[in-house]
């Protein structure tokens, strides 16, 4: 599955990247999962077909929902729980979570 | 808490609190005051769980504890300030927009 994370710098959530794909490799799980910025999303939105945001631009999520859903991309905030535990774990399954539903 | 929980949950914080303070910016735009001020209170109570983080750091710190400082925490300081900031000047932007 083609994952895509974006907060404002792409800084923190390359960090949750990182621990996603661990757990995805762990699991023999073929995801490509990248973090960018909010300035890039356009530039890489169209690639992947699940986007997630950083809990902490909650405010742009608006805007960035309603491009992913023109896009037919799934879309989500982070679990902010999820998010402050860095686990990687959790946000891979809300991403799958996504793809199902 | 791990040192990138320690950080990621003041990036946390702080995000919350900017977006609170962006809410209560649209909200004085469209003169609902009630509803700019509502906001800027959520605002200020993520500024100051994410303030009681960096305390903590620091009274460690005081204690001799030491902690390793790395770009994620320099980051989420950089959101932290990015957070005061904006709740200050919106706080400032809502009296505007009442005159």
């Amino acid at each position: 599955m083609k994952i895509l994370l974006v907060c404002s710098a792409g800084m923190s959530t390359s960090l949750l990247v990182t621990k996603m794909q661990k757990e995805s490799q762990e699991n023999g799980g073929n995801d490509e999962i990248f973090a960018c910025s909010v300035d890039e999303l356009e530039e890489f939105i169209d690639h992947y077909e699940v986007i997630l945001i950083g809990p902490q631009i909650r405010y742009k999520a608006k805007v960035i929902g309603e491009m992913a859903a023109k896009k037919n991309k799934g879309f989500a905030i982070i679990d902010t729980v999820s998010y402050g535990m860095v686990d990687g774990k959790k946000v891979l399954a809300q991403a799958y979570g996504l793809k199902n539903s | 808490m791990e040192n990138e929980q320690v950080a990621f949950t003041i990036i946390l914080h702080a995000g919350e609190a900017r977006s609170h303070a962006l809410e209560a910016l649209k909200a004085a735009r469209e003169h609902k005051f009630a509803e700019a001020e509502a906001s800027l209170v959520l605002a200020k109570k993520q500024l100051i769980a994410a303030h009681q983080i960096q305390t903590d750091l620091l009274q460690a710190e005081a204690r001799g504890e030491k902690k390793e400082v790395n770009l994620l925490l320099i980051h989420a300081q950089d959101h932290l300030m990015t957070a005061i900031l904006a709740k200050d000047l919106i706080e400032e932007m809502v009296l505007m927009f009442k005159k």
